[in-house]
């Protein structure tokens, strides 16, 4: 899925591998969990996902290319029985998209274990990535992050004036062959029943859809929670930049709230609570609000 | 000329004039302004329908841009002021919930004028009214969603 390896980094990218190996060889026989999931280099140098749980299989272990695992790993342990414990491989997305559905009680913690590894300045820079690392690495060093407001792509959606970028977005939306990839690709959809298979909000059976509803709809619902790990963008076939309907709200989270999505595995989204618990910033309340409460 | 074709033009000339505005008005506060204009008779614009609504929180942003994409061309929010919520200070999340809905609609081009939120500044019926005329001179200016919409609504 869109992983580059550059020749300078091989080797970082190797001794990387080597490190990963010895820690979930350690995971395997200290019994710390049950199963370990990363991406196996199978027959015919198939790379997919895998549940390992036999020392033997490690020497197969790859951790390029990017590949999301948080709603593989939630689907894992739903129908695994309940003492079954998970290790997954996680690069920085994949650990905010659990976090937030820890948040959504769709993981439980103590099921779960976290193997942090960063992500290659390649792979930031193709994901636009903010921030391409866990909060606790396990191996290898941080990269720093890219500013997704730079890119030349980014910034010809989102900037000029109003009629040329409804015009820009008319005309990619207008591709949408409604497949619903974006919204099963998407590590924190798991309404259920989806507002998106509702007769009120998204008449079913009619391609084109009705591309307002139904993309802002789904962009906004991710609104406050969005992890921008790229899943919808490369789950996409007509290749939509899903990802830059997301930009300009979560920049407005962080410059309100101060707020990253997926970066705390207890603290709540801002906007569920009012202004006095979590205040916005340049927003004046009357301070006889506090004193109403009880 | 028959009455039809009349009928026709007068109709076609209204919709390319008027722009069309849904509100949403919680029942304590923009739902009496709304009532009071009513009552005394103010200068209204025509094409606006009101909506109640038990309070600004209420409003799912979902019905907001399914609004907007059936045709509408503005929507209006009216809430209580902050700090004056009936339910437990839900319009400061309704605040919240909007703003960030105007940042999407900003970014996709539709404009944040499209989406009006105001809050606690339409109890009186002279309020209100002026609001709505102001919003309606506002929305004029702007160019039609109609455009980007028409082809995606299905024709019943």
């Amino acid at each position: 899925m869109g992983g580059i390896i550059c020749a300078e980094t091989v080797t970082g990218i190797e001794t990387m591998v080597e490190e990963t190996k010895k820690l979930v060889q350690k995971f395997l026989a200290e019994r710390e969990s049950d199963g370990i999931l990363g991406l196996r280099k199978g027959d015919w140098n198939i790379i997919q996902p895998h549940v390992f749980t036999l020392p033997e299989e490690l020497d197969a272990l790859v951790l390029d290319p990017k590949w999301p695992f948080a709603k593989l790993a939630m689907q894992i342990l739903r129908t695994a029985p309940k003492e079954y414990r998970l290790a997954v491989i996680c690069r920085g997305c994949d650990e905010r998209a659990i976090f937030e559905l820890f948040k959504r009680n769709q993981i439980e913690e103590n099921r779960i274990q976290i193997i942090g590894i960063p992500c290659s300045s390649e792979q930031a820079r193709l994901c636009l990535c903010e921030r391409p690392y866990p909060t606790k690495l396990d191996v290898g060093d941080a990269v720093p992050g890219v500013d997704p407001f730079e890119d030349a792509g980014v910034k010809e959606l989102l900037m000029g004036d109003d009629t040329r970028r409804m015009k820009r977005w008319a005309q990619v939306l207008k591709r949408c062959i409604k497949c619903y990839g974006c919204r099963n690709s998407c590590p924190i959809c798991v309404c259920e029943p989806c507002k998106l298979e509702n007769e009120v909000w998204v008449r079913r059976g009619s391609i084109p859809t009705e591309i307002l509803s139904f993309h802002l709809i789904r962009a906004f619902h991710l609104s406050d929670s969005c992890v921008a790990c790229g899943a919808c963008q490369e789950a996409c076939p007509v290749g939509i930049p899903l990802q830059s309907l997301q930009l300009s709200m979560r920049r407005a989270l962080r410059e309100r709230y101060d707020y990253i999505p997926g970066c705390d595995p207890v603290k709540k989204s801002p906007i569920l609570g009012d202004f006095v618990d979590e205040p916005e910033k340049d927003r004046s309340i009357p301070e006889w609000v506090n004193t109403l409460r009880e | 000329m028959t009455n039809d074709e009349i009928r026709g033009m007068t109709l076609e000339k209204n919709k390319a004039r008027q722009p069309k505005i849904l509100v949403f008005a919680c029942k304590w506060c923009g739902l009496i302004g709304a009532d009071g204009a009513g009552r005394k008779k103010l200068e209204l614009p025509v094409d606006f329908r009101v909506i109640p609504v038990e309070c600004a929180g209420f409003v799912e942003p979902d019905a907001i841009i399914r609004a907007l994409a059936s045709g509408i061309d503005g929507v209006v929010v009216m809430g209580c002021h902050i700090g004056g919520c009936r339910f437990n200070n839900a319009n400061h999340q309704a605040i919240k919930r909007l703003e960030l809905l105007k940042e999407l609609l900003d970014a996709t081009g539709i404009g944040k004028e499209r989406l009006m939120i105001s809050f606690g500044t339409a109890h009186e019926d002279h309020q209100f009214a002026d609001i709505i005329k102001d919003y309606f001179r506002k929305i004029s200016g702007s160019i039609r969603l109609e455009p980007w919409v028409e082809s995606y609504v299905p024709k019943r």
